[in-house]
C-alpha cells in the first residue's frame, strides 16, 4: 500500500519497518534518541508540518504528527523544504539506499539542503553517536510499496 | 622481574600441608562464606535491553553512592566486596572521584558495548578497492588517511595508558575507557587499511601533528588529558569525520565515516559529562583547565592548519586541482575550520567553561576566520 509523504502514516511505515529489520538494528546497537523532523512545504510560504521519532534500545517506539516540539525533548530537529526531503527518499528507493550526495550528514553537513537544529550540543552530537542506524532508518524508505507526495515540487526526475 | 612475592609458596611448609590436609580431608575452612557483603538480586529494569551497570547500582555495590576520595579501596577487590588484610597497595594514581567520573558515564558504556563493529566485515571492502579514483584524489584521500592513522594511534594510547592508572573503584570509567581503546585501535585499523586500498598506501607522517598527540599523552592529569583528548581533540575529529563523510568519494567510504563518527561522538559526549562533572565537584580544577586549554589550543591551530593536514582537504573537497577547484576546495575548507572551532567552543559553554572564550587566543583565530569566510562570500549557517 501506498504512503504519502510528509504524513504520519509514512514515518510509522518506515517504523514498522524498522521493528521487520530487527536483526540489523541489533546489530548496530542501542539506539536511544528523540529526533524531531520539520516539513516546510514548499508551496506555502511559512507553513509546516512537524513530527516525532522516539527511538529505543533497537526499535522505534513512537512515529507521529505533532503540533510542535514544546515538552517533547527532542535532541535534534531535521528540518528541510518537502523537495528536499522528497528529492532524498526519491533517491533511497532508486539505489535502495542514499547515495553519496544523498546521505544525512552530507544533505545537513554545511545546512544546505536539511538544516540541524539543536539547543543542546549533546543532543546535536547524537545525530553522530547513532549516524549508521539514522541513516538506515531513513533508507528503508526504498522497502515501502510506494511514496506519493504532497506540496512538493519534484527536484530529480524519476519519481520512485 | 620485578615485583616479587614475600613468599616461596612450595617452601612453606604450613601453606603445603593444609593444602594437602584439604584434598584429604575434606575439612573446608569456609571463611571466605561469611565474606562481610550485601547480598542482592539486581534485574534488568528493561529486559529488552538486558542487565545494565544501572541495574547494578545498589547499596553496597553501587556508584551513586561511592565517596569522593576512594580511600578504603587500594587494591583490585571488586567495589563491593570484603577487603580482608594482605591485599596489595597498588598505587593507583587518581582516588577522587571526580577526577575521572562522567555524568551518565555508566550508560555510554553499555552503548559502547551494544554498537561495537568490525572493520574487517562491516566495510564493503570488495566495493571500495574496485572504486577507482582520480590520481589527485586518490593522493589527498591517502594523505588525508595517512593523517588520520596517526591521530587513531595516540588516540588508543592516551585512555590506555590511564587505566591501569585508575583505582579499581572507578569500575565503570574504566570499563568505558576500556571500549575507548578498542574503539581507537579499530580506528586505527581501518583507516590504514583504506590507506592501502586506495593504490597509493599511505603517504607523509605530519611533526606539527605529532607534537600535538604527544602534548595530549604526557597531560599531568586524567581530566586535563581528557579535556584535550575527549573534548577538545575529538570533538575536532567528530567534525573531520563529518566533513569526511560530506566529501567522501564513494559510498562505501562514507559508510566507513558514519561507522566511525559513532565512537568519536561517544568520546565526545564521555568528555562533555566529564568536564561537566569536574566543575560541578572540583571547581578548583578549572584554572588548571584553562592553563592546559590555553597551550592545547596552541597545538591544535599549528597542526590542524599544518599543509599536509589542510591541503588534502582542499583539494577533496574541491574534487580536484584545477584552478577553479581549489578555489571551491578553500572555500569549503574554510568553512569546515570555522565550523570545527564554531563547535569546540558550544561544547566548552554547554559543560560550564563559557568564558573560555575571553580568554582564548583559538577564538581570536575562530573571529579570524569568520571574517575570511564573510570576504570570500561563503555562508557558515
Ligand atoms: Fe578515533
Ligand atoms: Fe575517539
Amino acid at each position: 500500500m501506498s504512503v504519502t509523504f510528509p504524513s504520519g502514516a509514512f514515518f510509522q511505515a518506515l517504523a514498522a519497518a524498522m521493528a521487520g529489520a530487527h536483526d540489523r538494528f541489533r546489530g548496530l546497537g542501542f539506539f536511544d534518541a528523540t529526533i524531531g523532523i520539520r516539513v516546510l512545504l514548499d508551496d506555502d510560504g511559512g507553513a509546516e508540518r512537524l513530527f516525532v521519532l522516539v527511538f529505543e534500545v533497537f526499535e522505534c517506539t513512537r512515529a507521529e504528527e505533532v503540533p510542535d516540539f514544546t515538552r517533547l525533548h527532542v535532541d535534534f530537529v531535521l528540518e528541510g523544504k518537502t523537495s528536499v526531503w522528497r528529492e532524498m527518499f526519491e533517491n533511497i528507493r532508486r539505489n535502495g539506499g542514499a547515495d553519496v550526495a544523498h546521505s544525512i550528514n552530507t544533505l545537513t553537513h554545511f545546512g544546505e539542503q536539511l538544516t540541524l537544529r539543536y539547543d543542546d550540543p549533546d543532543g546535536h552530537d547524537k545525530l553522530y553517536r547513532f549516524a549508521e542506524s539514522v541513516q538506515q532508518f531513513f533508507d528503508l524508505a526504498a522497502t515501502l510499496d510506494g511514496v506519493t507526495y504532497e506540496g512538493a515540487a519534484r527536484l530529480a526526475a524519476p519519481a520512485a | 622481574m620485578s615485583y616479587l612475592s614475600t613468599k616461596d609458596f612450595l617452601a612453606d611448609k604450613d601453606f603445603v600441608d593444609r593444602w594437602q590436609y584439604t584434598l584429604r580431608s575434606g575439612e573446608l575452612d569456609l571463611s571466605w562464606m561469611r565474606a562481610a557483603t550485601e547480598q542482592v538480586e539486581c534485574k534488568p529494569q528493561n529486559a529488552r535491553r538486558g542487565l545494565t551497570f544501572r541495574d547494578l547500582d545498589v547499596p553496597g555495590y553501587g556508584y551513586s553512592t561511592m565517596p569522593e576520595l576512594a580511600r578504603a579501596n587500594r587494591s583490585f577487590a571488586p567495589r563491593g566486596a570484603e577487603i580482608p588484610e594482605g591485599c596489595p597497595d597498588l598505587q593507583a594514581e587518581v582516588n577522587r572521584k571526580s577526577e575521572v567520573w562522567a555524568y551518565n558515564v555508566e550508560s555510554y558504556y553499555e552503548e559502547a558495548m551494544s554498537r561495537q563493529w568490525n572493520a574487517t566485515t562491516d566495510v564493503p571492502w570488495a566495493e571500495l578497492v574496485k572504486a577507482e579514483l582520480p590520481d589527485d584524489i586518490a593522493r589527498a584521500y591517502s594523505q588525508l588517511l595517512t593523517f588520520l592513522t596517526e591521530v587513531e594511534m595516540i588516540a588508543t594510547d592516551v585512555p590506555a595508558k590511564w587505566m591501569g592508572r585508575l583505582n579499581a573503584d572507578f569500575f565503570e570509567v574504566k570499563n568505558f575507557i576500556a571500549t575507548q581503546v578498542m574503539d581507537e585501535a579499530r580506528h586505527a585499523e581501518v583507516f590504514r587499511k583504506r590507506a592501502l586500498t586506495t593504490g597509493y598506501g599511505l603517504m607523509k607522517a605530519s611533526p606539527q601533528n605529532e607534537l600535538n598527540l604527544k602534548f595530549l599523552r604526557d597531560a599531568d592529569s586524567f581530566s586535563e588529558a581528557s579535556t584535550t583528548l575527549h573534548l577538545q581533540a575529538e570533538g575536532m575529529i567528530l567534525t573531520l569525520f563529518r566533513f569526511s563523510e560530506y566529501i567522501s568519494p564513494t559510498e562505501g567510504d562514507k559508510k566507513l565515516f558514519r561507522l566511525v563518527m559513532q565512537d568519536e561522538a561517544r568520546h565526545v559526549g564521555y568528555g562533555m559529562q566529564h568536564l561537566k562533572w569536574v566543575l560541578d565537584h572540583f571547581p578548583e580544577k578549572r584554572e588548571i583547565i584553562h592553563k592546559h586549554l590555553d597551550e592545547a589550543e596552541n597545538f591544535v591551530f599549528g597542526g590542524a592548519y599544518a599543509v599536509e593536514v589542510m591541503e588534502p582537504f582542499i583539494i577533496l573537497s574541491g574534487k580536484g586541482m584545477k584552478k577553479a577547484q581549489i578555489e571551491q576546495g578553500c572555500k569549503i575548507t574554510a568553512a569546515f575550520q570555522v565550523k570545527q572551532v564554531e563547535e569546540y567552543f558550544e561544547r566548552l559553554e554547554k559543560c560550564g567553561l563559557p568564558e573560555r572564550k575571553e580568554r582564548s587566543q583559538l577564538y581570536k583565530a575562530l573571529e579570524l576566520g569568520q571574517a575570511q569566510l564573510a570576504a570570500m562570500g561563503v555562508r557558515t549557517h
